[in-house]
């Protein structure tokens, strides 16, 4: 999922001119899990910015609970069918999601003019209803074969790819005593499961056109296809 | 020269250490930067003198500048070079450099983090870790970059890499030196250590690579320092005896203090190793006596 936050509503508030009427669109999937911009927070943030003698002409979250904002097809029918007359309305579309969400409005308004309401953080894991962590950053070439699973991409802040830096004290991590170091993290998990040969052979260094932006992937029911600046990939799930 | 060689003829090798001043270095040479001080009180005791990278993520003159500056002077540098703010393109375009401009020895790191530094907003690199850094500099010596494109006039220079003693799991650490090895590390230089017994089980594994290896000294200048790496140098362990003995003299008699507990620990390490790597922080010349405390003498 999409971990997001909202932005201090002082700095919403400042995006949004004066006379400036404004829909607030939130999204029912990760948004919601992360309490930023679900049913809830995106009625009380109509509320909010009206409280601060903003114009808001209405708001909704497209769909029941779990349907992602970033949807097109979904949000693009909800908002042209159930809410056409106040979208006419709206000067602008204050969004509660990630940066996905933001441009599926843009898609679904026919170009309106977005503002976006949280800060976009990371891909997480909901470990519980009440904390999310990152376990990976997208890289486009996962190298977690040969290290249990666990991410060095993400779990080590230099990244490395060949074993630890000479940092880490007490298994934490040199950059923050708080956190564990990702590599002593993943010599212990190998360690349990008899596989630290799986660390002996040489990584080479990644190839980082695979994690150039932006990238797109295009998706039929027998394959798919990758396009980033490493050129396009198409494999097949049939084989 | 390179290191490589003295290690070759069996000798016992000493480097020192200076940190490149924050500042440039002065055009009409009438203002000598206390590091280049610093490198002239190490010279004539010690064979080559490391130049940091913007060490501890806080930056400096550049290491290469620097190193070009004491190489002018008559002193050997042991050029650093870390990934923390290169790239590939920018890592072997500067070894590549280093060695058109006279550089014998680099010593390959992978860098303090940014956050351990004074631009903490900075983008951090790390393109490459250690290990790929060192195939990349061996790939440059056989005569083609890391993409396989052959180059001219190919850069032989000896690299070294480091390795922390201090390292739990040890086993940990010493597969990362493995691999530093099998990628081309042709010596090690090791974290600062203060415990002989911790030093002493990582050196019966090192050994056993075949590589040589300096250990790392930083000149333990009074218990505040010793305290403030404790709590805030990751990697390095001051035991409560070093703090409290050179806390047990006056401020005066410090140097000659930190001179006489460095050397007789030096001399209790020295068979094990191939060499000392003595980081003095600002005291370099506390070095002399530290080494005529151990019986080290260079050729
Ligand atoms: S290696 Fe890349 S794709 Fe795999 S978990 Fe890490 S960041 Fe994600
Ligand atoms: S201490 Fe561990 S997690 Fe932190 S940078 Fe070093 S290897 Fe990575």
């Amino acid at each position: 999922m999409h971990a997001t936050i909202q932005k201090p509503i002082q700095e919403i508030v400042k995006y949004i001119k004066p006379g400036e009427k404004v829909f607030v669109i939130g999204c029912n999937n990760c948004a919601w899990k992360c309490h930023s911009g679900g049913v809830d927070e995106t009625k009380m943030m109509a509320e909010r910015l009206a409280r601060r003698g903003i114009e808001v002409v209405g708001y909704t979250v497209p769909g029941p609970q779990g349907m992602s904002l970033c949807k097109l097809d979904h949000t693009e029918k909800v908002l042209k069918e159930d809410f056409a007359d106040m979208v006419a309305k709206a000067d602008s579309f204050l969004v509660l999601s990630c940066g996905q969400g933001v441009h599926t409005v843009i898609d679904a308004t026919g170009g309106g003019m977005v503002h976006p309401g949280c800060d976009t953080i990371f891909g997480g894991e909901t470990v519980s209803t009440t904390d999310i962590e990152e376990f990976c950053s997208l890289c486009g070439e996962c190298v977690i074969e040969f290290t249990g699973g666990l991410c060095p991409m993400t779990l080590c802040s230099k990244q490395l790819l060949n074993g630890p830096c000479g940092g880490a004290e007490k298994g934490k991590c040199e950059v923050d005593s708080e956190r564990n170091c990702g590599w002593v993290m993943i010599y212990e998990r190998l360690k349990k499961l008899g596989r630290l040969e799986l660390l002996d052979p040489y990584q080479k260094p990644k190839n980082h056109a695979k994690w150039s932006r932006p990238r797109s992937l295009k998706v039929s029911t027998t394959e798919a296809t990758f396009s980033s600046q490493a050129g396009k990939v198409t494999v097949s799930n049939q084989e | 020269m390179k290191l490589t060689e003295l290690f070759d003829k069996g000798e016992f090798v000493v480097t020192g250490e200076i940190g490149p001043i924050k500042g440039a270095i002065n055009r009409d040479k009438s203002i000598h930067p206390t590091c280049a001080k610093e490198a002239r009180s190490l010279h004539g005791h010690v064979h080559a003198v490391n130049v940091t990278d913007n060490q501890s993520a806080v930056m400096r003159l550049g290491s290469l500048a620097a190193s070009v500056a004491l190489k002018q002077q008559g002193i050997e540098p042991v050029y650093q070079l870390t990934c923390r703010d290169r790239n590939r393109i920018a890592l072997q375009s500067d070894l590549l450099t280093a060695y058109s401009l006279g550089i014998d020895n680099v010593l390959l790191l992978t860098g303090d983090h940014i956050q351990l530094g004074d631009h903490k907003e900075a983008k951090p690199v790390f393109d490459l870790d250690s290990v790929q850094l060192l195939s990349m500099a061996m790939g440059l010596r056989k005569g083609h970059d890391i993409t396989g494109h052959p180059i001219e006039n190919p850069p032989d220079m000896a690299y070294g890499a480091v390795v922390n003693p201090n390292f739990e799991p040890l086993e940990l650490q010493l597969l990362k030196m493995r691999k530093k090895i099998d990628a081309g590390a042709e010596f090690f230089q090791t974290q600062a250590v203060y415990d002989l017994e911790v030093f002493e089980t990582f050196m019966n594994e090192a050994v056993k690579l075949g590589v040589p290896v300096q250990v790392g000294l930083v000149v333990l200048k009074s218990p505040q320092m010793g305290r403030f790496m404790n709590a805030n140098v990751s990697g390095i362990t001051v035991p409560s005896m070093w703090i409290e003995e050179i806390g047990s003299v006056d401020k005066d008699d410090r140097k000659k203090k930190a001179a006489e507990m460095m050397g007789n620990f030096l001399r209790q390490i020295k068979p094990m190793v191939q060499g000392v790597h003595i980081m003095p922080l600002g005291w370099a010349d506390v070095v002399p006596s530290i080494l005529e405390t151990a019986e080290i003498s260079i050729q």
